[in-house]
């Protein structure tokens, strides 16, 4: 019961900011993301940067629901989670598979991949 | 006719009708000429496949050949008057419209008239039997079945080009005779020399080839048709597919110049001529067949086919005089090459050309039949000299200097050689009455006398150098004869010492010389071609007086065809000066156009069955030329067997050796200029070879630079581009992650841009 | 943009903020980090308190609510942290708070399963999980010694240029999200959420049957006693809503009822007869009722509905590719590392010495 009374809460309580708010804040979210991933070198700061920006986009998506009053936007963040959630098993499996090969978890050490 | 019914017009319709009832249809069986060599041919090509080593594919070939000999002799004896038609099969029917040149129908169909009989028979005859004699002489050579497969193929090739009864076949042949002479000179394809001469044949021939190509789509264009039959019938009435009269159109007068010059490829004359002495480099009797007998006697019949559009009356005659001048030259100018040449075959391969001169000289001077006579005289007797040599090729392992064989006819087994070489010789030379070759040139050369400068001009002139020629030939040709053949016995092998040759000699020691080479006489295959040819050289003889009335068998055949220059160019302009064109002899001609007492007395004039009038003739010493040139000619004749005695035979000791020899401070550098033939080859080189070659290496350049320069800058492109990118290819990943979000970036603002603008 | 926030102002707090984030991210030598915390934290409050100004008209009722002012606060700033943190463990957890805060986020924005699935799915499984990865993979640091950092910690790549980027993206964005794809209209207020979900309760008529049922709603229900028939709830055979009003479809239309009416003419409740206030309406089999705010269709029916009813191919595709990383997972995992033939040499000998010293 404890959603809806904080729903309501803050419906009745605190006046909503307008949708520009939500997407200024997913928009910083995701601009820190960006630069984030841009200059860490630890390749698992590089993954969390980049589930930044996931959340970055939850935001928007979750405000444009609301805005448009339709869930499909909330359900998209259900998927965007499935994906950060198979993103993380799947990168954090490889950071340990080539931790162990260098010793390092930096993104440059990799750098001979480039092919 | 149903092919001609499709034409849908007319004129061409009742035309059609008529040609139908002036020729008859012959036996379908006739297609058997053909065929038979080409079944033949594919059947050498299973023995290649299964590389059989037999003489099965000689076997084959020898029989299938005289098996069409059989048949086109059959089909001769029961021949009908007149030109027949045999259709065989539809071929090429293209119709786009229905008027008056929109069909082009082609049947794979024969005409046959006296000229194509006449030229079957001996291109089946001489096939067989020089098929026969290339049994034995191509024995061991591991191209035997090859070289079968291209012989047939070729006399397949040959009888659609002479039995065709359009100018389609014709063509198939013509080219198809290319072909088959291209594979047979090179047969040796290992040997460079062979391999540079058939593409030097090929290449010289196609220039020829293009000029008969124009001619005969020209030809179709202007008449609507390829198809003898309708053409003589248009010719004749003398007005083309339009409806325009033959007198109004440039195509009259241009067709002939093409066909020429597809005719002076094919004939080897000025000056595409250069391709037939370094045909020697095929096997001999390929030289023989092809290059001497038959082949090369295609321009003389084409030229003989279309007779009736050469001397088609109102146009002027270009082509006819052309041909007169260069068959004249060509005459002339091989014949001194040939005198100075030693390669003996090489010296039948110039007097081949010399004699095709004769030949076209002879069409030029509107003697068909004399052509006609001297290209079925020419070729016994060529066969024959060439058949000769190619058993002497044979026997001393591909010697053929002449200054190193002597005295063959005292060696074992080399008479019936000699014998057949002596006949060859005569007739080439023209030894007065005994030899065919002598009537057969004689016709010729009185023509030049009485044919009236009005129609060719300077014919005399012409006369004059083929006489000197005449003597010339006798020269170069008894030079042969009496240095190879008799004389002090000498020999020297060749460098073609043939494997087999040795086992069977190694007996018998009594030309015992150096190297241990033993001639290798031939054996009963080669000599009995050689003595039959030899016969039949001599027996030539006897058409001529077969049928008097036109001048012998050979000239009753012509009458009896296209060939047939009727009219009297000078005997009907007195009378009728409004007769256009030279009637075409089609059946039944004598019935129109002649009094019979024209016609007789025509004939009584000589050798000149085409009415030669006395009125305006020629004559020779004041007489007739018919009477004199008997004589004259053999005064050439005999004058240069003497002097070749005089110079090549009298008191020589040594094969290498001979009084010519003491002549030459007098002469200067004339007989190593003709040795090196003139330097002709080397002219082309200057004038063709050179500029092309000039041409070709600047294209090639143009070619590397511009056209390789733009594709490789093209692929360089891409290239360049990946190279400068390359340096963004730095394997870290943030660098790559700076280029997705600053593409965002870019994105976004473009999209911000564009909706602010919106 | 201007009706929201001075964009000359906007873009100068940006530059000061890009400046203040490129100072806080670790360097080499001088680290100013907390001087570049400060200056980011002040050109982002300042774009917030513009913001809030900007939706100020004179009437403290239309100031946004202070929660989300604070909570955008700290989101952002705790994302700050993540990427300035010299030390994994510390970016991780600051990456918690962050999605702490947006959870409050979603749930300001009424949707209260996301929020809470967020922070049980993000927070509690993917989060552990990358602490649990980074604990792994690098040795526990002493307290505040930057030395014992790995070098790929201690400072970032290319702050400057990367910020500058970050920041353009950012101007670009903001700038597209303001003018760009609103054409032009800036404010945009949300709707009450409750409003998107009343067409729902068509699809959920048990639910609203039973909390009518739970609320007693037919429980008062009883005849005119003069009429002497006995009481029996009616069998509601389907319920509808049309334009906000809940229609119940009953079996029995009887003659009248006692009902209780709100100002809507909505029946709120349906009681005896004789009761105060009753009024009487003529029988009908379309009874229109009020919905009970529990019966009212919550955000988990929505999102449930949107999920399962509009979205069946995605959600089983989503299951697939969960499955498939699960299963690449542990292929990744376990591969062994290669050795090569010098190492493999050098193990052989070492094992055999051993075995040969323990055997002599």
């Amino acid at each position: 019961m404890m959603a809806p009374v904080l729903a309501q809460a803050s419906e009745e309580l605190l006046t909503n900011p307008t949708l520009f708010h939500y997407l200024f804040v997913s928009t910083i979210m995701f601009s820190i993301g960006v630069i984030g991933f841009l200059t860490r070198r630890n390749m698992i700061i590089m993954f969390l940067c980049t589930e930044m920006m996931f959340q970055a986009a939850g935001i928007a998506l979750v405000a444009f629901s609301r805005y448009h009053l339709n869930h499909s936007g909330e359900v998209f963040v259900i998927f965007v989670l499935t994906i950060a959630a198979a993103e993380a098993a799947l990168a954090l499996a490889l950071v340990v598979l080539l931790f162990r090969r260098r010793e390092s978890l930096d993104a440059a050490a990799w750098a001979e991949m480039k092919g | 006719m149903s092919l001609v019914g499709a034409i849908g017009n007319d004129v061409l319709t009742l035309a059609a009708e008529a040609a139908s009832t002036a020729s008859g249809s012959g036996p379908g069986w006739m297609a058997a000429v053909p065929l038979l060599p080409l079944l033949a041919s594919a059947l050498c090509g299973l023995c290649l496949a299964g590389r059989i080593r037999s003489k099965l594919p000689a076997a084959i070939v020898v029989l299938s050949i005289a098996a069409a000999f059989a048949v086109t002799l059959f089909g001769f004896l029961g021949r009908a008057d007149g030109a027949q038609v045999i259709t065989i099969f539809e071929w090429i029917g293209l119709s786009w419209g229905s008027g008056p040149g929109e069909t082009l129908s082609a049947d794979f169909g024969f005409y046959m008239d006296g000229l194509s009989w006449l030229w079957m028979l001996f291109v089946t005859g001489l096939g067989s039997l020089i098929a026969l004699y290339a049994s034995e002489y191509m024995s061991g050579d591991k191209g035997y079945a090859r070289f079968f497969a291209a012989f047939a193929l070729f006399v397949f090739a040959m009888a659609c080009l002479v039995m065709g009864d359009n100018l389609v076949l014709l063509y198939l042949g013509w080219e198809g005779v290319g072909l088959c002479s291209y594979l047979l000179i090179g047969y040796f394809y290992k040997r460079p020399a062979a391999v540079a001469a058939a593409k030097k044949a090929f290449i010289v021939n196609r220039i020829g080839d293009l000029g008969l190509a124009i001619g005969v789509f020209l030809t179709f264009v202007t008449f609507g048709t390829v198809e003898y039959d309708e053409l003589f019938r248009m010719i004749d009435e003398g007005v083309a597919a339009n409806g325009q009269p033959l007198e109004e159109l440039w195509q009259t007068w241009t067709i002939p110049l093409l066909l020429m010059v597809g005719a002076f490829g094919k004939s080897a004359q000025l000056p595409l001529y250069v391709w037939l002495p370094d045909a020697m480099e095929g096997p001999t009797p390929v030289s023989a067949l092809i290059h001497a007998a038959t082949m090369v006697t295609a321009g003389v019949y084409l030229v003989a086919r279309m007779f009736p559009l050469f001397v088609y009356d109102g146009v002027p005659h270009y082509a006819l005089n052309t041909i007169a001048w260069v068959g004249t030259l060509t005459a002339l100018f091989s014949a001194t090459i040939g005198m100075a040449q030693f390669d003996i075959k090489r010296i039948m391969a110039y007097s081949t050309v010399s004699q095709l001169g004769y030949m076209f000289a002879g069409l030029g001077f509107l003697t068909t039949t004399g052509a006609a006579f001297h290209v079925f005289t020419h070729a016994f007797f060529k066969a024959t000299l060439f058949l000769c040599c190619g058993a002497v090729m044979h026997g001393f392992a591909g010697q053929l200097d002449l200054r190193r064989l002597s005295g063959l006819i005292h060696m074992k087994g080399w008479l019936i050689v000699s014998l057949a070489m002596l006949v060859g010789c005569l007739n080439l030379a023209g030894f007065p009455l005994i030899t065919a070759g002598y009537f057969s040139k004689d016709m010729i050369l009185s023509q030049a006398f009485t044919t009236p400068d009005s129609i060719v001009p300077y014919s005399s002139l012409m006369g004059w150098i083929l006489l000197i020629t005449a003597g010339l030939t006798a020269y170069y040709t008894f030079r042969v004869f009496f240095r190879v053949f008799v004389g002090p016995v000498e020999y020297e092998p060749g460098d073609e010492v043939h494997d087999h040759g040795h086992d069977d000699h190694d007996t018998h020691d009594e030309h015992g010389h150096d190297h241990g080479f033993h001639p290798h006489a031939p054996g009963w295959a080669i000599n009995t071609v050689l003595a039959v040819l030899a016969i039949a050289s001599f027996a030539a003889i006897g058409t001529y007086f077969v049928d008097k009335d036109h001048h012998g068998w050979v000239g009753g055949l012509l009458h009896d065809s296209s060939a047939a220059y009727h009219a009297p160019a000078h005997e009907h302009h007195a009378a009728a000066p409004e007769l256009k064109h030279g009637g075409v002899m089609l059946t039944a001609a004598d019935d129109h156009g002649h009094a019979a007492d024209e016609h007789a007395a025509s004939h009584e004039a000589g050798h000149d069955d085409h009415g030669g009038a006395h009125a305006e003739a020629g004559t020779l010493f004041g007489q007739d030329p018919h009477a004199v040139m008997y004589y004259v000619s053999a005064a050439f004749g005999i004058v240069g067997i003497f002097i070749a005695w005089l110079l090549h035979y009298a008191g020589r000791k040594t094969a290498a050796k001979s009084k010519a020899d003491l002549l030459l401070p007098f002469l200067g550098p004339i007989p190593t200029w003709a040795q090196n033939k003139w330097y002709v080859d080397e002219l082309y080189d200057i004038l063709f070879r050179g500029p092309l070659w000039l041409i070709s290496h600047l294209f090639h350049i143009i070619d590397r630079l511009l056209v390789d320069g733009i594709v490789d800058g093209v692929g360089g492109i891409p290239r360049a581009l990946a190279r400068s990118l390359r340096v963004g290819q730095s394997g870290i990943l943030q660098n790559y992650a700076v280029g997705m979000a600053g593409g965002l970036g870019v994105l976004l603002l473009i999209a911000w841009i564009l909706t602010v603008a919106g | 943009m201007e009706a929201l926030i001075n964009p000359i102002l906007f873009y100068l707090c940006l530059v000061i903020g890009g400046l203040g984030v490129s100072l806080a991210l670790p360097r080499r030598h001088v680290s100013p980090q907390v001087l570049g915390a400060m200056l980011a934290a002040t050109a982002f409050g300042a774009i917030f308190l513009l913001l809030g100004l900007s939706t100020y008209q004179g009437n403290p009722a239309d100031l946004p609510g202070i929660y989300f002012y604070v909570f955008a606060l700290i989101a952002i700033g705790a994302s700050l942290r993540v990427i300035s943190h010299p030390r994994p463990v510390y970016s991780a957890l600051y990456f918690i708070l962050t999605i702490l805060s947006s959870s409050v986020l979603y749930l300001m924005l009424g949707a209260e399963f996301m929020a809470f699935s967020l922070i049980i799915i993000y927070a509690g499984a993917i989060l552990i999980t990358y602490l649990f990865v980074i604990m792994l993979a690098t040795q526990a640091p002493q307290e505040s010694d930057v030395g014992a950092l790995s070098e790929y910690d201690a400072f970032s790549r290319e702050p400057m240029i990367a910020t500058c980027l970050g920041f353009v993206l950012l101007a670009v964005l903001s700038g597209l999200i303001a003018t760009g794809l609103t054409g032009g209209r800036h404010h945009l207020p949300l709707q009450p959420a409750a409003e998107a979900r009343l067409d729902l309760t068509n699809e959920m008529p048990r639910k609203v049957i039973r909390e009518l049922d739970g609320r007693g709603f037919f429980s008062k229900v009883s005849y005119d006693s003069g009429s002497g028939v006995p009481f029996t709830r009616p069998e509601i055979a389907d319920i509808e809503v049309t334009d906000g009003v809940l229609f119940l479809d009953v079996d029995d239309p009887a003659a009248a009822r006692h009902v209780m009416l709100d100002e809507g003419g909505r029946i709120t409740e349906i009681i005896g007869a004789g009761a105060p206030g009753a009024n009487t309406v003529s029988g009908d089999d379309r009874i229109p009722v009020r919905i009970p705010a529990s019966a009212m269709p919550s955000n988990i029916d929505g999102v449930g509905y949107a999920l399962v009813a509009e979205h069946p191919m995605a959600l089983e595709l989503a299951g697939v590719i969960l499955l498939m990383a699960l299963l690449g997972a542990v292929v990744l995992a376990r591969k062994q590392i290669e050795l090569t033939e010098d190492e493999k040499a050098a193990r052989a000998r070492t094992l055999g010495a051993s075995m040969s010293g323990g055997s002599s």
